[in-house]
């Protein structure tokens, strides 16, 4: 099976400023990998080569096993789905305009057909009904990041690109959003990347997180390893007060409910079998 | 202050028809260089934002017209467009094309790039990014930038009438030229008024597009449609053809017997022929646009005189003087294709008048006498007195004149310039209806300096074939005006206060050259 994603030796430099050095990686199809490390690591960086945004120097990046470069931009953009920082809505559209933003521009399919998916993907991002015709300043911050969810899902992409699409709402809203998404990702198979710069996050959501840090993979690996088993200094460090949420030792920590790891749904409990 | 505001009421109210036209005529005129600018200007705006590198060297030639004064921009078109209304709409959409752009580029510069990238990155291809997430939210930094383009091109429109176009700049420069301070007022007071309501309108449109609510979107549409259907209707009914065959262009000088005599070639031509008579009033600058027009074509005849016709139009050295009448009307028949008909009687020669009590002060009597003070004064003219042969500095040259200071001034202006003591001497013209002041002294031209200034129409060669039963008509005016006569008919109007048609009409009543229901069917 070819991976959904893939990166062949990609480098990335700004003048003189490197970016990303030689990054090799594979995205099963329907992983959910999150990407930590600070700020600059380049995790956004290589979220934008995905869907063309940003061009490599040097490699290639492969989606469903085809070179970007050979495909037509704004066809491989339609189908991939993008949310970004802090999930910005286009203000001067409603929700409904801005869920169907992307069938829009396909103008595939006949206006029942967009209202009707409209209406399907704001009961699955948990929007009520009524918010349907209201403006992006007339809407709770929680309930702006669905929209943006729902706008990033609403063409059905194959893929999903989020890049810190939490950063701006409490705490309580972004722990229903994260299940929210969750769920999403568990129904409909979709294969996500997902940018954070919070370990927690990247702990709990992803099936596959990708630490990253000066344009440099540290690992990639499931949460439970990245807990168990940290790669370089980097990612000890990293992950060093998610690992102090519990008292386990190190090769049971997977099993702890406090634990980044342990919360993790179905997939990563299988898993665990195998380390126990 | 009421009784100004009363005297403007009751010239508004008592031409309300002569007004209503004037204010039709400058909204086409505006309309149309709005509904231009709006295009050109948006489209370059938005070309300059999508291609950044663009952006400099474009806003920096808009700059660069932008500053140029209107009455520069006006002067440098008449020699391509023409007087009329082409050259003033133009000169309106060259000035109104800077505020559009540049509000054009900078709404689209301000739009956060981040929803551009995420617009972008969702699959809008650049013409998508364009028209449904850029110019929408770069709108109301655009409105409002069409906001103050539409004032200002309404209240720049008030110059159009400068060159021959039409407009409430028509009643301003009529007001100034015949001293009619109600006319300038009211003229003024209807272009505020008009920039203030498209104010009015256009912010109803802008709190539409910012509030941009679903309940009023639908009627923000139809106002915007409204707004362009409007304007469009306004622009054609400018840019169709509005004169037919069987039309005589009248062109008059900004001057009050100019008027008088333009009303009454109207009066005579539509009473005795079966033409319609289309004119235009008090073309800025006079013979100097005048003439070329009527070689282009524009206008078919004007009021006209002698002096002028020898030195300005044809270029003739010397002092003219009424023996060369013959080799006159030759050289315009050679030369211009144009003939002299109807020589009205009067001369309107040039004279200096001195403010009196100057003249005692001195004790001036004559050109010779003012020779040996005139280190001491101020003088003032019209710009053209200043810029012809047989002007300013032959009269200085000729009489050993020296003044301290010049000062340009509007024909209309002089005599409240010497009042003031703005100016000790003016030049002034031999039928000035002023001239009856007696704070005025006329000096005496005691070496014969100025040439004669008979006045009659010229009419354009091609006319005169197209529509013989002209030269009749022009004719019945030969001789009929004297020196007297146009002083008092100028003093009518510019202290009386009475219409120039007015005047005109009765004056033609009283020779019986108008019949007793003519002029006005």
């Amino acid at each position: 099976m070819t991976a959904a994603i893939e990166y062949r030796d990609v480098s990335k430099s700004y003048g003189d400023k490197s970016v990303i050095e030689h990054l090799d990686l594979a995205v099963d199809r329907g992983a959910f990998v999150t990407v930590v490390g600070s700020s600059g690591c380049g995790k956004t960086t290589i979220l934008k080569m995905v869907n063309g945004l940003v061009a490599p120097t040097s490699g290639a990046v492969l989606v469903d096993g085809e070179d970007i470069r050979e495909k037509d931009q704004v066809e491989l953009r339609r189908n991939i789905g993008y949310a970004i920082q802090g999930s910005i809505l286009f203000s001067h559209m409603t929700v409904e305009r801005n869920i169907s933003y992307v069938p829009s521009l396909l103008n595939r399919g006949n206006r029942e057909r967009t209202r009707a998916a409209v209406t399907r993907w704001m009961r699955i991002v948990g929007l009520p009904e009524e918010l349907r015709d209201r403006y992006p300043d007339e809407l709770s911050g929680g309930q702006q990041q669905r929209v943006g969810i729902a706008r990033a899902l609403a063409a059905s992409p194959d893929i999903l690109l989020m890049d810190e699409p939490f950063g701006a709402v409490d705490e309580i809203t972004r722990g229903q959003l994260q299940t929210e998404l969750r769920r999403i990702h568990d129904e409909t198979g979709i294969t996500v990347m997902f940018v954070t710069h919070d370990v927690s996050e990247a702990l709990r959501l992803g099936t596959m997180v990708l630490a990253m840090e000066g344009g440099k993979v540290q690992q990639y690996a499931p949460p439970e390893e990245l807990l168990r088993d940290p790669a370089t200094d980097f990612v000890r460090r990293l992950v060093e007060r998610e690992r102090r949420r519990c008292s386990l030792p190190d090769d049971l920590l997977g099993r702890c409910e406090h634990s980044g790891a342990g919360s993790v749904g179905g997939d990563a409990s299988s898993d665990l079998e195998t380390i126990a | 202050m009421s009784d100004a505001l009363t005297g403007v009421w009751e010239t508004l109210a008592s031409q309300a028809p002569f007004f209503s036209e004037l204010l039709w005529e400058h909204l086409q005129i505006s309309a149309t260089a709005i509904l231009i600018a709006l295009v050109v200007g948006g489209v370059v705006g938005i070309l300059i934002s999508e291609f950044q590198r663009a952006a400099r060297p474009t806003l920096g030639v808009i700059n660069f017209l932008y500053t140029i004064p209107s009455i520069s921009m006006l002067g440098f078109l008449i020699p391509f467009s023409g007087v009329g209304d082409a050259t003033a709409v133009i000169a309106l959409t060259v000035y109104a094309l800077l505020p559009m752009a540049k509000s054009m580029h900078t709404g689209l510069a301000n739009v956060d790039p981040a929803i551009l990238e995420a617009a972008r990155g969702m699959g809008g291809t650049r013409m998508q990014v364009l028209a449904r997430i850029k110019l929408p939210l770069a709108a109301p930094v655009v409105m409002s930038g069409v906001r103050s383009m539409v004032t200002m091109t309404i209240a720049l429109a008030g110059i159009a009438s400068f060159i021959g176009a039409g407009g409430l700049g028509v009643a301003i420069y009529r007001g100034i030229t015949t001293n009619n301070a109600a006319m300038t007022m009211a003229g003024s007071l209807l272009i505020a008024l008009l920039a203030l309501v498209a104010d009015f309108l256009l912010g109803l449109v802008e709190r539409g597009v910012v509030r941009h609510r679903r309940r009023t979107r639908g009627g923000l549409v139809a106002a915007v449609a409204s707004c362009v259907v409007a304007l469009a209707f306004a622009g054609y009914g400018l840019l169709a053809p509005a004169t037919g065959k069987d039309t005589i262009r009248i062109a008059t000088k900004p001057m009050t017997e100019q008027y008088i005599l333009g009303d009454m070639l109207k009066l005579l031509i539509e009473q005795d022929t079966g033409l319609k008579v289309e004119m235009t009033q008090g073309v800025g600058g006079g013979t100097s646009n005048i003439e070329p027009a009527m070689e282009k074509g524009d206008y078919d005849l004007y009021p006209e005189y002698t002096g002028t016709g020898w030195n300005l139009v044809l270029g003739n050295d010397g002092t003219y003087s009424e023996g060369q009448f013959d080799t006159l009307r030759q050289e315009y028949a050679d030369r211009l294709n144009m003939r002299w008909v109807g020589m009205y009687g009067f001369n309107d020669t040039y004279g200096i008048a001195v403010r009196s009590d100057v003249a005692e002060r001195y004790g001036l009597r004559s050109y010779s006498d003012l020779a040996a003070v005139s280190g001491r004064l101020t003088f003032g003219a019209e710009y053209d007195f200043f810029e012809r042969k047989d002007g300013y500095q032959a009269l200085c040259d000729a009489y050993g004149l020296g003044f301290a200071t010049t000062m340009d001034l509007d024909i209309g202006l002089k005599y409240q310039a010497l009042s003031e003591g703005r100016i000790d001497a003016a030049v002034v013209f031999t039928t000035d209806g002023q001239l009856v002041s007696p704070g005025v002294t006329v000096l005496e031209d005691n070496r014969h300096f100025f040439p004669s200034y008979r006045c009659g129409t010229v009419v354009r060669q091609e006319a005169l074939d197209a529509h013989p039963e002209l030269v009749a008509v022009l004719e019945r005016l030969d001789g009929a005006i004297t020196d007297e006569d146009m002083a008092r008919m100028n003093h009518e109007v510019e202290s009386d206060g009475k219409d120039p048609e007015t005047v005109a009409e009765e004056f033609l009543r009283g020779r019986g050259l108008l019949s007793s229901g003519g002029g006005q069917p």
